[in-house]
């Protein structure tokens, strides 16, 4: 009764775990596949937190409160949001940084990967080239549902108000271009079979851009209607003055974006190398023209002959790949100069400059500063400059250097690697003491956190992992070594008693049937008249005969009966042995055994046991002795044992026959032992097996020897 | 030989052996200072028929399923049966040979014993000497030397039979319980037994210790 109720019991708190286990699983799934988890949304930018967003190309980064992409990339994407996100609705600033390209706002986004159109969602971009707002969908492939025509044309380095919304399969973009009147421009789609759900996304294609005020809640049918009827228009708040460029830049087209090339500037451009040379005491004030390696910590510019750092009050704004003109006051330093108190004038775009393939030594010695190069390094360990920015620490050979990345994204980044990854690294290499602290010869001001890249992890090999293998392979031997040992005790212990079983039934049928036998035909005897002699005789024979197997029968039975297991050495047993075969006769038994019997192996114990007791056997038939000596030698490579009789001796036959030598023989063998008899007539008999032990040994003799080394050693000291 | 002033010795054979018990009937019969009244062939049939037969000597086998030789032995011994045992058995372990002296066998032989010897052996007993076998008294002597209870274990094994506990025991004799312990297993492997209740148990049934009243 009270076991079946412990186990009702048990069986009800099992199903109730299961239950809540069941229930906390269903509970983490529907929160984890809600269709509102994590709404509304707000973005961080302005905190220059980004640690939500994942990036698909481009260079990301947050500068100044907003989500910035300097690159040309075509289709550069930045992800977040959860993929069950039904009706939604997405809106952001966003500011184009160039010319023919568009950037806006993806909703309903899925399986982003790199590339132009790899993902699956809705994209809604502001676009330069025809000044018109398009609407489509994007499912590893372009379709263009709708294209709007904006009101006074797309412009960059403008703020646009950009709204996307998503319900049912209703899709709602609307641009709203608050400086001149706030007009609105919706394109709306109704799209049959529509992508259901989906995680958010900000996409650039060519232009580049800069986005902020990312918000996303959720949609209602309100939402749509007050959309689709235009109503919804919405000042853009902003507490940062636009960049009143439009004046400098000309606006909208291509043509008058660029800043026409000052004639007078090109007879004082000279090579950025140059400017290191200059020694003078008073300032020298030098003009360069080059591409914008890096925008943003700092303004780095290089050209073909190396790289120069910028400061300037003023800076226009520019991304990476802006062919610039800079004049301002040289300044230099021990193995760099930079331009100060400069003036920054935007030429054209270009494309960005390649990264120039550097090693880490290179790099230290100070001949590619102010150069944007690519550095492959071992990740160290991350730490933070006193601002807050993340810092990689890398070390490439014997040099150490330092990457410092943008604040945004590159926590994460600093947090996600793993010590011991090799990484290569794109940045601009800076050998100025103001920013390396002369902790290390240069450190890499990263563009954005997309700069680094793993090339591999952290080698498999490590101290820890050596140690835990190590700690597993001990384990496992000593494992092995238990079960290896316990199946070899089972296995003797099945032989003993087989054997024991044997002995109990030769005892109990052939011992006993010789002793009726010779009963009877004792009574046989007793008989037979007297007057037949030959008759009598005989019988007298036939019981001799009978009287003398059952000895023998008795000898076997003692011989089988399992002895030498139990105790650790083989002299105690063999004398008790021999002992019992002589039953209390006057001959002197001795046994002796010299070393430490424990480190030797069951199944050599025992077949040295059932040698020395066939030994002593032959000795106690048949040679009549009155001393019978047991030597047991162990050692740690072999045991020998020597039964020794000072009995008749025998003569040894050529063919090792007789005397139940062979089967002794053969014992030996099966444990690698040699066995060596020495007699003659009249000389008493000495008989020798020495077994090998295996060399490998136990854990027990590890373990043994390793203290004895450690006690030898302590006592020399 | 024959004198037939003198009453053959009756004799009662217990073996679970038909081969042995025929043996030894046909060689008895042809000895008229013998005479064998009945066989058994098992211990509770040999108690039975021992108040039946009236025998002067019980040739008795010590391994026999159910009640052995041994219980046999201290069954007589407790009735205060008139009859001698003689063991006769095949070969025995020491502590057999030990534990049947103990229990009160008149004589040990071994089944191969000759006729001569055996008929000594009824003869010494039924004259109320005892007669065990050289090689067996041999072993006895030596078993006798090398395990009987030394005094400090006798003493800790009647405190064992009064029930106290082997902290108890140290307690009393001042001596650490690890030392009771080692005396305590000492004990059982001179007993050959498993636990105290069965070492308090076979001393009292060997005499070992008297239990008091």
């Amino acid at each position: 009764m009270g076991v079946r109720s412990k186990t009702r019991r048990l069986i009800l708190i099992v199903l109730a775990v299961c239950f809540l286990a069941g229930l906390g699983t269903a509970g983490t799934l529907l929160y984890l596949h809600s269709s509102t988890r994590g709404l509304p949304y707000h973005d961080s930018f302005a905190m220059g937190k980004a640690d939500e967003w994942r990036a698909f190309g481009g260079t990301w980064a947050v500068y100044e409160g907003g989500m910035r992409n300097d690159s040309d990339e075509r289709g550069a994407k930045l992800m977040a949001g959860s993929a069950y996100w039904t009706n939604y609705v997405l809106e952001a600033d966003i500011k184009l940084l160039g010319e023919d390209g568009d950037a806006g706002l993806v909703i309903r986004a899925r399986d982003a990967e790199e590339g132009v159109d790899s993902y699956s969602g809705y994209y809604a971009g502001l676009r330069t080239r025809d000044n018109q707002l398009t609407l489509g969908l994007a499912d590893h492939g372009w379709q263009e549902y709708e294209d709007k025509p904006i009101p006074h044309g797309v412009q960059a380095f403008q703020w646009y108000h950009l709204k996307l919304l998503a319900y049912g399969c209703d899709v709602v973009a609307s641009a709203t271009f608050p400086l001149q009147g706030g007009q609105t421009t919706t394109a709306v789609v109704q799209d049959r079979d529509c992508l259901k759900a989906g995680g958010i996304g900000l996409r650039s294609y060519s232009s580049g851009g800069v986005w902020r005020n990312v918000r996303v809640h959720a949609a209602t049918a309100a939402d749509l209607q007050t959309m689709l009827t235009g109503q919804s228009t919405r000042e853009i708040t902003t507490n940062q003055p636009f960049w009143n460029g439009t004046s400098i830049f000309g606006s909208g087209s291509l043509p008058s974006h660029v800043h026409p090339e000052p004639a007078l500037a090109e007879a004082a451009v000279q090579p950025i190398s140059s400017l290191r040379m200059v020694t003078s005491s008073r300032p020298v004030i030098a003009t360069v023209r080059g591409v914008v390696a890096l925008s943003s910590p700092a303004l780095y510019v290089q050209d073909s002959t190396g790289g120069v750092g910028v400061v300037a009050e003023s800076i226009p704004p520019l991304k990476v790949g802006d062919e610039v003109l800079v004049t301002g006051q040289v300044k230099v330093r021990d193995y760099s100069a930079s331009l100060v108190h400069a003036r920054v004038e935007l030429l054209w775009t270009r494309t960005p400059v390649a990264p120039i393939s550097v090693t880490a030594g290179q790099a230290a010695t100070g001949s590619f500063a102010a150069t944007f190069v690519e550095v492959e390094g071992i990740f160290t360990g991350a730490s933070q400059t006193a601002q807050g920015t993340p810092v990689l620490n890398l070390a490439a050979g014997q040099q150490a250097f330092r990457a410092l990345v943008e604040n945004s994204r590159g926590g994460v980044l600093a947090r996600k690697l793993r010590r011991g990854s090799q990484l290569r690294l794109r940045g601009v290499c800076v050998v100025d003491p103001a920013e390396t602290h002369n902790l290390t010869p240069f450190v890499l001001l990263l563009p954005s956190a997309d700069d680094v890249e793993v090339v591999a992890g952290p080698p498999w090999w490590n101290t820890r992992h050596a140690v835990i293998s190590g700690f597993v392979v001990l384990l496992l031997a000593f494992v092995g070594h238990l079960i290896y040992s316990t199946v070899e005790k089972w296995r003797l212990k099945a032989v003993a008693d087989e054997r024991e079983l044997l002995a109990h039934e030769m005892h109990d049928t052939l011992a006993q049937s010789f002793a009726g036998l010779g009963f009877q035909l004792q009574a046989i005897r007793n008989r037979i008249p007297i007057n037949m002699p030959v008759v009598q005789e005989q019988l007298e024979l036939a019981c001799d005969l009978v009287r003398h197997s059952h000895v023998e029968a008795r000898r076997q039975i003692t011989m089988l009966r399992a002895e030498s297991i139990e105790s650790a050495g083989l002299g105690a047993p063999l004398e008790s042995c021999a002992r019992h075969m002589l039953e209390g006769g006057d001959v002197k038994v001795e046994a002796l055994e010299e070393g430490d019997p424990r480190s030797m192996p069951l199944r050599i114990k025992d077949t040295l046991f059932r040698i020395g007791q066939e030994a002593l056997a032959n000795a106690v038939r048949h040679a009549s002795p009155s001393r019978i000596r047991i030597l047991a030698c162990y050692s740690d490579r072999s045991v020998s044992l020597t039964i020794e009789d000072d009995g008749c001796g025998f003569e040894q036959r050529s063919d090792g026959k007789g005397f139940g030598v062979r089967g002794m023989q053969r014992r030996a063998a099966t444990i690698g032992a040699i066995m060596a008899i020495a007699t003659s007539p009249g000389q008493g008999t000495r008989v020798v097996v020495t077994a090998p032990l295996p060399r490998h040994g136990t854990l027990n003799i590890w373990t043994t020897l390793l203290w004895k080394r450690l006690r030898s050693r302590s006592i020399y000291e | 030989m024959n004198r037939p002033d003198k009453r053959a010795t009756r004799i009662l054979i217990v073996d679970d052996h038909p081969v042995i018990q025929a043996g030894l009937i046909s060689m008895l019969a042809t000895h008229p200072e013998v005479k064998v009244m009945g066989s058994a062939y098992s211990g509770e049939e040999a108690l039975a028929r021992m108040d039946e037969d009236m025998p002067d000597i019980v040739l008795l086998d010590l391994r026999m399923p159910g009640i052995t030789g041994i219980d046999v032995l201290n069954a007589m011994h407790e009735k205060k049966a008139s009859a001698r045992a003689i063991v006769l058995t095949s070969f025995e372990t020491d502590e057999n040979i030990y534990r049947a002296i103990q229990a009160g066998a008149q004589g040990y032989l071994l089944k191969d014993t000759t006729q001569g010897e055996m008929l000594q052996a009824i003869a010494a007993v039924q004259a109320g000497r005892k007669h065990i076998t050289g090689q067996v008294a041999a072993r006895l002597a030596e078993r006798m030397m090398r395990s009987s209870l030394s005094a400090r274990e006798l003493e800790i094994l009647s405190m064992l039979a009064k029930g106290l506990t082997n902290k108890q025991v140290g307690n009393a004799l001042a001596i650490s319980e690890n030392t009771v312990r080692n005396h305590v297993n000492s004990i059982f492997e001179k007993l050959e037994v498993a636990d105290r209740t069965e070492a308090v148990t076979v001393a009292i049934q060997q005499g070992i210790i008297q239990v008091e009243s």
